[in-house]
């Protein structure tokens, strides 16, 4: 009886634990993606996506914009002449797994410099820490202003992507070009939301700009309730400021409670995906969206600088993985080349060294933007690599 | 704009939802006794495959939502077979447990099927919204509302009147005698689950039109649904509708005249009150099971 009622519970609890390492094993199966043979003259570089988990979504792009520019340095004879030895873990979107996986790229695997930070800011933030005790370069896919900031602090660490400031700053311009005075912003509850709300009672007041502020948690069911309390104030233009996919029902919302038929209906580059957009339907169209150029970039005057970039970058990414690629992707992209590049031009995979070389590179031009790093800035990007698109039912334009 | 008739409107678009996963976790737990954690999932695989049929296929409407039907009956045997024939559970605390690996696993399965993908469907009664008194109703709100109301009449009905339900109320009462009689453990269980799976899947499907379903989707629904079927007393079919309702109107106030930001807290606040003051719910006077 006792051996019976211990199957029977074993069982049921040996099912959970299959389950959750099936959720869990293409962590194992991706980590065996590291390329090549070992060769003590390689470069090793090791990174960190959250291919499983809450953050899948953009860890999978992130994977392969990162995996398409570790083929292409080593195609062309990698870093003079040393070939790019590619380490990666898949932290599920977990900071303590991540944090051992970047101990085992520092110790175990002795990594020379770390590209990608678990495509969560929280997890770029801890290995951040680690990697800058290790003395290490560390150039991070996450949007956090706090991976970076102080520069003074973090002077190994650099990041591929913009800060929340400088496409706030875009869309103020945009508003002010736009007559625009009195705004809605709706962020969500993450660090991503939450940081872009900071800035903007900061920086909006300062503009002349009235703001309404109602924030939201991912996944939340029905903004009309929101929406009829924001529209009390009659604002010209209602922002939201998330990754989650409820910025869908946000959009499908705000077509039926809006009144003000000319009032703008906006999303942050968190949300510049044609899926999303698609999913919206009808209330979709004409959605202002402030974004890097990629999804524009055919659309961009033949002058503009990252134009030939972003071309080949897509035709590289579609013809390898038969998709589009997205700001994730070219982000992660960046990340990597701006390592090679670095630690090329230092000569040397020195942590120091290499994070000299990238402050004095001069201007990177790169998928997401045109890089300039410098001492104070380790972000890197203005607000030239912003660009102001709308939905148009079909594909993103320009929204000028 | 009316805020508070809004908010009105808002709190029962969503708390129909929720209505629909307490009603599933008041079946279960009237078959088995065990609280099914796997519920919020099958909202999920119902949403998942109406958008998929849909983006696919591109068939009339009504042949999506069918084929979410079909997959909740799908999930449910798969369920029965997960919990009672291959682990041989019969406990109502080993169902639970097994529930939630079940969960897990679904979970992982459309992750991996679907690649992550998220998925719509068009509103099912038409995309104009209906203006009343200065707010604004979505018609699949209606429709979801009608779906909860005739879902807990039908099922009052089954589980009083017919032959199978009354089965299914023994068992859950006392599971030896039922089995003793001659009615096999794993028949209740399939009734149970398959029905239960079906009305995650028919919430699935009408929520669709309302956001995007994509893997992640059932999880937080599942937990929110039973926050409501304890508030109205698990397995109470009247209570959980009720519960689920009462939910969502909360939400929607708190979202209207406090902040949003604090929107998935109240179901969570709603459940610790409801365990700590009442926890046989506010209609019910069954026996709780301990999880």
């Amino acid at each position: 009886m006792t051996r019976r009622l211990r199957w029977r519970l074993t069982t049921p609890i040996a099912l959970t634990i299959t389950a959750a390492l099936a959720a869990g094993c293409s962590a194992g199966a991706d980590a065996g993606a590291d390329a090549g043979a070992e060769d003590s003259a390689a470069i090793k570089i090791g990174t960190l996506y959250s291919v499983t988990g809450p953050a899948a979504n953009v860890g999978d792009k992130m994977r392969k914009g990162t995996e398409l520019a570790v083929e292409q340095i080593n195609q062309r004879g990698g870093i003079d002449g040393r070939k790019i030895e590619w380490k990666f873990y898949d932290p599920a979107g977990d900071t303590s797994t991540a944090v051992t996986q970047t101990r085992k790229l520092l110790t175990d695997d002795k990594v020379d410099a770390i590209v990608g930070g678990g495509s969560s800011s929280g997890i770029a933030l801890a290995m951040g820490q680690l990697t800058a005790s290790a003395k290490k370069l560390f150039v991070a896919t996450e949007g956090a202003r706090a991976i970076v900031q102080p520069e003074t602090e973090h002077p190994l660490t650099f990041k591929a992507t913009f800060n929340d400031t400088v496409v706030m700053q875009k869309i103020i311009e945009f508003w002010k070009a736009k007559g625009v005075t009195n705004v809605a912003l709706l962020p969500d509850t993450s660090g991503f939301g939450q940081s872009a709300l900071e800035v903007a009672e900061k920086e909006l007041p300062a503009a002349g700009l009235k703001l309404a502020v109602a924030s939201f948690d991912p996944g939340t069911g029905d903004f009309t309730p929101l929406l009829t309390k924001l529209g009390a104030g009659k604002p010209q233009a209602y922002l939201a400021w998330t990754t989650d996919s409820s910025g869908v029902t946000f959009l499908k919302n705000a077509r039926t409670v809006v009144t003000d038929g000319a009032a703008l209906i906006q999303h942050s580059f968190g949300f510049v995906d044609d899926r999303y957009m698609k999913q919206a339907g009808d209330a979709g169209v004409g959605t202002v969206l402030s974004s890097p150029k990629l999804p524009v970039a055919d659309l961009l005057p033949d002058s503009d600088p990252q134009k030939k970039t972003i071309g080949e970058f897509a035709a590289a990414y579609e013809a390898k993985y038969h998709e589009q690629p997205n700001v994730y992707a070219g982000q992660a992209y960046d990340a990597l080349m701006l390592a090679a590049e670095a630690i090329g031009k230092a000569k040397s995979t020195d942590g120091p060294l290499a994070a000299k070389a990238l402050e004095t590179l001069g201007e990177h031009v790169g998928v997401t933007g045109v890089f300039r790093y410098s001492a104070q800035d380790h972000s890197g990007l203005g607000t030239d690599g912003v660009e102001m698109i709308k939905w148009d039912g079909e594909r993103f334009v320009l929204a000028g | 704009m009316n805020l508070l008739l809004q908010v009105v409107f808002a709190g029962l678009s969503v708390g129909a939802v929720y209505a629909l996963v307490a009603v599933g976790f008041g079946v279960v737990a009237n078959g088995t006794g065990a609280v099914n954690f796997a519920q919020g999932e099958y909202v999920m695989v119902g949403g998942v495959v109406a958008g998929v049929v849909h983006e696919v296929w591109h068939p009339p409407l009504p042949v999506s939502v069918l084929c979410a039907v079909a997959a909740g009956v799908v999930a449910g045997l798969v369920t029965e077979l997960a919990v009672s024939r291959f682990s041989g559970a019969r406990s109502a605390e080993i169902i639970t447990i097994a529930t939630i690996g079940l969960a897990v696993a679904l979970k992982a399965a459309v992750l991996l099927l679907t690649d992550r993908k998220t998925y719509g469907l068009p509103h099912f009664l038409g995309e104009r919204p209906l203006r009343v008194g200065g707010a604004v109703a979505d018609t699949q709100t209606l429709w979801n509302l009608a779906v909860v109301f005739v879902v807990a009449v039908g099922l009052s009905l089954f589980f009083r009147r017919t032959r199978q339900g009354t089965i299914l109320r023994a068992a859950a009462d006392d599971p030896e005698v039922v089995t003793s009689l001659g009615v096999p453990f794993h028949s209740v269980a399939r009734w149970v689950f398959v029905i239960a799976a079906v009305l995650g899947a028919l919430g699935g499907a009408g929520l669709a039109p309302l956001s995007v379903m994509s893997y992640e989707s059932g999880t937080l629904l599942g937990l929110k649904g039973f926050a409501a079927a304890m508030l109205g007393g698990l397995g109470n079919l009247y209570g959980a509708v009720i519960g689920g309702l009462v939910i969502g109107l909360v939400e929607a106030a708190v979202a209207g005249y406090g902040s949003a930001a604090y929107g998935d807290a109240v179901a969570f606040v709603i459940l610790l009150i409801i365990l700590f003051t009442r926890p046989t719910g506010l209609f019910s006077q069954r026996k709780v099971v301990r999880v």
